[in-house]
C-alpha cells in the first residue's frame, strides 16, 4: 500500500507541474487560437532569474521570487508585442513558427548570458519533506500541489466572477463581438500573455529545486504539458489541470508496473489514443463543421 | 600574342591541377589542425567546457614544447548539440576540411557509434572518450580510446563491491543508451562471473524527471548494494536525491559520472559516502597530479574525466605525429598503437591492437564532497 501511495503522490506532484505549464498553453490558445511553443522557456527563464537574484546576488528568497515574477510579466508583454502582435492578422502557422523561433532565442540567449552549467536552486523549505506512514512527502511537491489547487480556485473565481475575467473569456470566444461590445481585444490579449508568462514562470520556479535549473528544463516540461493539454481538451482550463495530473499519474504507474525506460511512451500512447478516439480531449466539446 | 599547342596544353593541365595543388598546400599549412567534436549546447554543454579547457591546456603545453613537426598545433571545434545527429553533423563539417589531420570524438559512446561510419570513410585517427567496449571491437581502425572501457569498470565495480565491501546481492541501475546498456551488461557479467546475485537490473531513459519507480524497485528487490551507469549528471542528481529521500541507504558504487564535478554539485549530500570508479583521480599518479595543478591554474576549479581525456588525447596525437614524422593518417595510426608507458592524466597508456589505451580504473570515495583516492585496479587484458 505504501508503494502505491508513494507512486500516487509522486505522480500527482509531477502531474501538477505539467498542469501549471499546460494552463499557460490553454490560456494563450483560447485568446489567440495558436499554441505558444515558448511556454516551456518561460519556466526556464524564471528559474534562471531566481538563480540570479536568490543564489548569485544572495537576495531574500521571497524578494527574488517577486522580482522573477515581475520579470516574467515584462517578458510576457514583450513577447506579445514582439512575437504575436505583428502577426495577429496572419493565419495560425506564422504565429506558431514565430513562437518556436522565440523559444530558440530565449534558450540560446540564456545560454549565452548564463553559460551551460546546470544550477542548484534551494526550495522554499529547509526540510526536504515528511514521512507519513511510510510515504515520503517531498515538501516541494507538496507546495506544487498546493499552488495548483490554489490556482484552480483562483482561475474559477477570476474567469467566472470578475469583470476582467469575463472580458477575457468574451475575447477568447469571439474577438469581433467582444470588440463591438467595447472590449479592447489587444489589451485582453496582452493580459493573457502576461498571465501565461506568470504561470509558466511560477511552474519553473517551483520545479527548479527538484529538476535543477538548466537550459533544457523548459522543453522537457513543455512537451508533457502540451500532451496534457490535448488529453484534457485544448482550450479548457479544467482539462489542462486534469490532463496534467492524469499524465503524471499514468507515467509514474506505467514506469512502476510496466517499464521504466518506456515511461514517456505511456504518456504519448495515451496522447495518441485521445487524438484517435477523442480528439476533443476529456473536457473539450466536439466542433461540427457548418455546411 | 599567340600560344603554341604545347603552351595551351600546359596551361590547361596547370588549371586542372591547381585546385588539388592549392588543397595540398593548404593542408600543409602553417598549423597542424585537429578537429574536436564537443557539446557547446544541450544537456552536456557544461561537460563540453571542461573538455575544451583540458584540450587547450594540452595544446598550450605541446606548442610551448615546440609543437608538432615544427609547426604549432591548432584545435578546430564543432558543436555536437549533445545529440547523435548533432555529433554526425559536427564530424561531417570537420571531416570536410582536408587540412584537419586527426580528430577528438565524443565522451559519449552513443555519439561515437553515430559517427563511426563517417569516421571509417574519413580514414583519419579519432581519439574518443566513450566507454562502450564495442567501439574498439567493430573493425574500425581509426578509433582510439583515451579512457578505460566498461569491461574494466564493470569488473572493478564488482570486485570492489564483493571483495572490499563484502556485498553479494546487487541492484544495477543504468541508462538505456549505448553507454548505459553496455556498462550495465559489463557489470552484470562481472557479477555473474564472481558468483554474486543481480536482484534488479533496471534501465531508465535519459532526461527522466522522476526516479521514484526506480528507487522503489531497488527497495523492493532487497539488494544490499547498488551499482549504476548514469549518462547525464542531472539524471544522477535527481536519482541520488530521491534515493536518500525514500530511505535507500545501501552502499553505492557508481560509474565515473558519480564523481563528475557537475553531478556532485547537483546531488550535494545525497552522494556523500558513495564510491565511484574513476578513470581520472587526482591523487592516483604523478601525471594526474600535474594535470590537476595545471587545470586549477587555468579554470580555478578541480578537473574531472571530462577534461582529462581530451588533455591526454592531444598529447598522444602530438606524440604520435612527431614519432611518425608525418601527419599521414596510416603512419599516425601505427605510431598511436606503438605508444607504451605514456604517463597521462588518466593513467599510463599502453595501446593494444584494438585501440584501447588504458586497462584499469581507480576506486574513489565521496567524503563529504571531496573525492578521496582509494586504490587503482589494473587488468592485463
Amino acid at each position: 500500500m505504501d508503494f502505491v501511495l508513494q507512486l500516487l503522490f509522486q505522480g500527482v506532484g509531477i502531474g501538477a507541474v505539467y498542469a501549471l505549464v499546460a494552463l499557460g498553453f490553454v490560456l494563450i490558445f483560447r485568446a489567440t487560437n495558436v499554441v505558444n511553443f515558448a511556454q516551456g522557456e518561460f519556466s526556464m527563464v524564471a528559474a534562471y532569474l531566481m538563480v540570479v537574484f536568490a543564489v548569485d546576488l544572495g537576495w531574500p528568497y521571497w524578494l527574488s521570487f517577486l522580482i522573477a515574477l515581475g520579470g516574467m510579466a515584462v517578458l510576457g508583454a514583450v513577447f506579445n508585442l514582439g512575437v504575436y502582435y505583428p502577426l495577429r492578422h496572419r493565419t495560425y502557422l506564422p504565429v506558431i513558427i514565430s513562437t518556436i523561433g522565440a523559444s530558440i532565442l530565449l534558450a540560446n540567449s540564456t545560454l549565452a548570458l548564463y553559460g551551460p552549467q546546470p544550477q542548484v536552486l534551494q526550495g522554499w523549505f529547509d526540510t526536504p519533506g515528511f514521512d507519513v506512514g511510510g510515504v515520503f512527502l517531498d515538501s516541494q511537491y507538496l507546495l506544487i500541489i498546493g499552488v495548483t489547487i490554489a490556482l484552480v480556485i483562483f482561475n474559477y473565481w477570476f474567469f467566472e466572477h470578475t469583470l476582467l475575467g469575463k472580458k477575457l473569456q468574451a475575447t477568447s470566444q469571439d474577438k469581433e463581438m467582444a470588440s463591438l461590445l467595447g472590449i479592447s481585444v489587444s489589451t485582453m490579449i496582452m493580459i493573457t500573455f502576461v498571465y501565461s508568462a506568470l504561470l509558466g514562470g511560477l511552474a519553473g520556479i517551483l520545479v527548479a529545486p527538484i529538476l535543477f535549473v538548466s537550459i533544457q528544463m523548459g522543453g522537457t516540461i513543455a512537451l508533457k504539458a502540451f500532451a496534457a493539454t490535448i488529453i484534457g481538451g485544448f482550450g479548457d482550463v479544467a482539462g489542462a489541470i486534469i490532463g496534467g495530473l492524469a499524465l503524471g499519474i499514468i507515467e509514474t504507474f506505467g514506469a512502476a508496473y510496466v517499464s521504466v525506460p518506456y515511461k514517456d511512451g505511456f504518456a504519448f500512447l495515451v496522447l495518441v489514443a485521445f487524438l484517435v478516439f477523442r480528439p476533443q480531449g476529456i473536457f473539450g466539446e466536439r466542433v461540427a463543421e457548418k455546411a | 600574342m599567340t600560344f603554341t599547342r604545347r603552351q595551351i596544353s600546359a596551361g590547361l593541365a596547370a588549371g586542372i591541377a591547381m585546385p588539388a595543388i592549392l588543397r595540398s598546400a593548404h593542408a600543409q599549412g602553417a598549423t597542424i589542425k585537429v578537429g574536436m567534436v564537443l557539446p557547446v549546447t544541450g544537456p552536456a554543454a557544461e561537460a563540453g567546457r571542461y573538455a575544451l579547457t583540458g584540450a587547450k591546456i594540452a595544446l598550450d603545453q605541446v606548442n610551448k614544447a615546440g609543437g608538432v613537426l615544427g609547426k604549432q598545433m591548432e584545435i578546430v571545434t564543432e558543436d555536437d548539440q549533445t545529440t547523435n545527429p548533432g555529433a554526425v553533423l559536427a564530424f561531417s563539417k570537420l571531416a570536410s576540411q582536408p587540412d584537419i589531420v586527426a580528430f577528438l570524438g565524443s565522451i559519449r559512446s552513443t555519439q561515437n557509434h553515430a559517427m563511426a561510419q563517417d569516421i571509417l570513410k574519413t580514414a583519419k585517427p579519432v581519439m574518443f572518450g566513450g566507454t562502450d567496449p564495442k567501439l574498439t571491437h567493430m573493425d574500425n581502425p581509426w578509433l582510439f580510446r583515451c579512457r578505460p572501457n566498461d569491461s574494466y569498470s564493470g569488473r572493478v565495480i564488482a570486485e570492489f563491491g564483493i571483495k572490499t565491501l563484502g556485498k553479494k546481492k546487487w541492484a544495477i541501475v543504468h541508462s538505456t543508451d549505448a553507454f548505459g546498456t553496455a556498462g550495465g551488461k559489463a557489470l552484470a557479467d562481472a557479477l555473474g562471473a564472481s558468483g554474486a546475485t543481480v536482484a534488479l537490473d533496471q534501465g531508465y531513459a535519459n532526461q527522466s524527471q522522476d526516479f521514484t519507480p526506480v528507487v522503489l524497485a531497488i527497495k523492493q528487490s532487497g539488494a544490499d548494494i547498488l551499482g549504476s551507469y548514469f549518462t547525464f549528471e542531472n539524471d544522477l542528481g535527481i536519482f541520488a536525491r530521491q534515493l536518500r529521500q525514500l530511505g535507500v541507504t545501501i552502499p553505492y558504487v557508481g560509474s565515473p559520472s558519480i564523481v563528475n564535478v557537475t553531478a556532485m554539485k547537483l546531488a550535494g549530500p545525497a552522494l556523500y559516502g558513495t564510491y565511484g570508479v574513476a578513470d581520472y583521480a587526482e591523487d592516483s599518479s604523478e601525471g594526474s597530479k600535474a594535470f590537476g595543478k595545471a587545470y586549477r591554474e587555468v579554470a580555478k576549479v578541480a578537473p574531472d574525466n571530462q577534461a582529462s581525456w581530451p588533455f591526454d588525447a592531444i598529447h598522444i596525437l602530438a606524440k604520435a605525429m612527431n614519432a611518425a614524422k608525418t601527419t599521414d593518417a596510416k603512419a599516425v595510426r601505427e605510431a598511436i598503437l606503438a605508444i607504451k608507458g605514456h604517463a597521462g592524466a588518466e593513467g599510463e597508456y599502453n595501446f593494444d591492437a584494438n585501440g584501447d589505451g588504458l586497462h584499469g580504473y581507480n576506486i574513489v570515495k565521496n567524503e563529504k564532497g571531496s573525492i578521496v583516492f582509494d586504490k587503482h585496479i589494473e587488468f592485463k587484458s
